[in-house]
């Protein structure tokens, strides 16, 4: 009976092949031993454990089912991607709003030059593909590629490293800031045949500041409209090295055909600083995981979030806050609005080494649920050996009040309109931290539109 | 304007206002004045739409449109608005966004046309004036974290803004300072016209020194048990609500 992997009892799912790359050989910078013997080990380290059932407690509420079900393939060939008029019409739509960046977009996650826009880059700061950088000057990365991200405990960050072959790089010297944003975009149509198994992208990208540089990055996750179903499967390596600055803005608007999988992994050395903001709005499906280990003392890390959630989607976010060292301090704040039979999964760990003495970590997780069939599964978690710590959790799941709706309503705003603003207001410390105005302003937008088609 | 007769309505299966009749034309100010838990407010949240009360006999009439079958919202729309005894604090709702949503959705429910963002910011810079708040009040969450009396002037404020046919003002001189009553009462004031009626609940003479009603009534266990001219109020101040009821009893 337990050797059937398909088999509900069984506490593993067996990797499907299709899922990894169909020529592993020719994946970007497999010429350097090391590199290919990284990407072994990955593969070995997924195939052999496989990927989790809903008996993994880091698993417990998101089942790989509907990602099983859909028989994705990592490389289609390439006429079931091949961008025609009207696709190329609704990439530019997607691409929307413009801002003042550097820009990388990536189409079905391939390095897109043609929508990109690279031009007058400041000396001492490089950005390109992963493509380019692993194939022609691979020790650029020898410090981030496969150097950060943890496979032994992230089944789908080993099976990106086992198949990637492109992505996002940035690498900016010491002393250097950067003024301008730099912008990723993940513009996904998904199989634009309807008849071919949906793809699955492995993009990989590498960020490493030097010693007290700054930057700033946006992180797009769009569809075009009426994409078919896709799985994009992302992975961020970031390492900030002494008293680095990062501030990124995550957004995830893909479409209800789409499936989701992050796993960033950063690294923070001495006084280093990260803010980040996650929103998650679309998606059938999708799980990020935050990861960061400090390796230096007084460094600062900000993680945000809001999820917005409905019919026919689960979002599941787990966060994973490593205080190894003394002194740190991280701040952890996530919202989610749930409505209709939206399902959403919050597990925050922090985890405090015995020698971290002086830690400071806070992290609050709170609900708003606008339907009695959503669902939220919330699990702070504190895990510390330290003695001499400031740490706190707290996570709240509410309702709206209906005081408040009748003061709107008494103000002439239906209903709906109420619950839309009592909405954005619950939202509204986190989305304050969303720059710039435009992007704030679309995902405001975005938000309006979805409480106003809503059922509840 | 305003046209209740043998009101009846329910908190659960508790009755609290039992058979009312109020009757108030274009244009007048009447006064509300009874005992605490008499219903005073209770008439305001039935007459607004609030949810939580089950009317079981009798009418209400804003124009000849029954208000009781129509959303709170329509009730605005029509003219109706209530100026709240506990105004509640919106957590992250901008005022200044909230006013204009709530305005412009009046307007455009009436077929006006929506004001842009200069000339709602001029009409609100006007409408500030006269209620004497200050401007950063707007740039806050609504009421959240404003003062008792703040919170009283932004619902006059609001009144002012909206421009309703029948404003009911729920003990909006409670918790006031007596320069602030003075201000409120001002842009109470300067709200009148002969197209605007006012329902004023306080239990106060003061107020009604600054506001003058047309008419003074009594509401005492669910029912207007005495109406009268202002010096009724008056009457009140010195007398208490004692006389009045047991009239009533023995009349009854
Ligand atoms: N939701 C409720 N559940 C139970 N009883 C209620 C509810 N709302 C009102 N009541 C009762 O109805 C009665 C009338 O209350 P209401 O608030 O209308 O009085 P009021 O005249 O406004 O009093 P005050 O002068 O103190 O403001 C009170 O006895 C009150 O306890
Ligand atoms: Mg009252």
């Amino acid at each position: 009976m337990m050797t059937s992997v398909s088999n509900s009892n069984a506490s593993i799912h067996a990797m499907p092949n299709t899922w990894l790359s169909a020529a592993p050989n020719q994946l970007a910078g497999n010429h350097m031993t090391d590199i290919k013997q990284a990407r072994s080990v990955a593969l070995k380290q997924v195939l052999e454990r496989g990927l989790p059932t809903v008996k993994n407690e880091g698993w417990r509420y998101t089942s790989l089912r509907s990602l099983l079900a859909q028989n994705f393939i990592c490389t289609p060939s390439d006429d079931v991607l091949t961008v025609n008029e009207e696709a190329h019409t609704a990439i530019e739509t997607a691409l929307q709003p413009a801002l003042e960046t550097y820009r990388v977009v990536l189409i079905n996650g391939r390095y897109a030059p043609q929508w990109s826009y690279l031009e007058n880059l400041p000396s001492g700061v490089q950005i390109d593909s992963l493509n380019a950088v692993l194939n022609q000057s691979p020790a650029r990365l020898a410090a981030v590629f496969t150097q950060i991200a943890d496979t032994a405990h992230y089944p789908f960050t080993a099976l990106n490293i086992a198949s990637c072959d492109d992505g996002l790089v940035i690498l900016i010297d010491d002393g250097v800031t950067l003024e301008r944003p730099i912008e990723l975009l993940h513009v996904s149509t998904g199989s634009l045949n309807q008849s071919v198994t949906p793809p699955m992208m492995h993009p990989h990208h590498c960020i490493q500041l030097g010693t007290g540089a700054q930057a700033q990055l946006i992180e797009r996750f769009v569809s075009i409209e009426n994409a078919g179903v896709y799985c994009t499967n992302a992975v961020l390596e970031i390492a900030l090295s002494p008293r680095a600055v990062l501030r990124h803005a995550r957004l995830q608007l893909e479409s209800l055909n789409a499936f989701h999988i992050t796993g960033l992994h950063l690294q923070q050395a001495i006084g280093s600083d990260y803010s980040g903001i996650n929103i998650g709005i679309g998606g059938a499906w999708s799980r990020t995981d935050l990861i960061t280990r400090f390796i230096g003392e007084q460094a600062h890390c900000e993680q945000r979030g809001l999820y917005l959630v409905g019919d026919q989607q689960i979002m599941d976010y787990h966060l994973d806050i490593a205080h190894q060292v003394p002194n740190c301090s991280s701040q952890e704040q996530f919202k989610g609005i749930l409505y209709g039979q939206g399902k959403a999964v919050f597990d925050g760990r922090i985890l405090v080494a015995a020698n971290a003495q002086q830690t400071d970590a806070n992290m609050t997780n709170n609900n708003l649920l606008l339907s009695r069939n959503a669902e939220i599964d919330t699990k702070p978690q504190l895990e510390i050996y330290a003695d001499d710590v400031k740490c706190s959790h707290g996570t709240t799941v509410g309702q709206l009040d209906p005081d408040m709706l009748f003061y709107l309503q008494s103000r002439g705003l239906t209903r709906s309109q109420a619950r839309q603003m009592l909405s954005l207001g619950f939202a509204a410390d986190v989305l304050t931290t969303l720059a710039p105005e435009q992007l704030h302003e679309q995902v405001i937008n975005q938000i309006e539109r979805r409480l106003e088609t809503a059922t509840f | 304007m305003l046209s209740i007769k043998g009101l009846r309505a329910n908190v659960g299966d508790k009755e609290i206002l039992h058979g009312l009749d109020l009757e108030i034309g274009a244009g007048e100010i009447h006064a509300i004045m009874g005992p605490n838990g008499s219903g005073k407010s209770t008439l305001a949240h039935v007459l607004s739409g609030r949810d939580g009360y089950t009317v079981t006999a009798g009418s209400a009439e804003l124009n000849g449109v029954n208000l009781l079958a129509l959303e709170p919202e329509q009730r605005a729309h029509l003219g109706l608005f209530l100026a709240f005894q506990y105004p509640v604090e919106l957590p992250g709702v901008n005022n200044t966004y909230f006013l204009k949503a709530a305005l412009n959705a009046i307007r455009r429910a009436r077929g006006e046309s929506e004001y842009d963002a200069v000339a709602f910011m001029r009409l609100m810079k006007e409408k500030l004036r006269v209620l004497h708040l200050d401007e950063s009040l707007l740039k806050r969450p609504v009421n959240f974290g404003f003062s008792g009396g703040e919170k009283k002037r932004n619902e006059i404020f609001q009144m002012a803004l909206l421009e309703p046919k029948l404003a009911i003002l729920d003990e909006t001189d409670s918790g006031l300072d007596i320069d602030a009553l003075r201000i409120v009462a001002d842009g109470v004031n300067a709200c009148r016209s002969p197209e605007r009626s006012m329902m004023v609940v306080t239990h106060y003479q003061r107020l009604l020194d600054y506001i003058q009603p047309d008419y003074v009534h009594v509401l005492a266990h669910g029912q207007i048990i005495r109406s009268g001219g202002k010096e009724l109020a008056l009457e009140l101040e010195e007398r208490g609500y004692g006389w009045i009821e047991q009239v009533t009893e023995v009349a009854a």
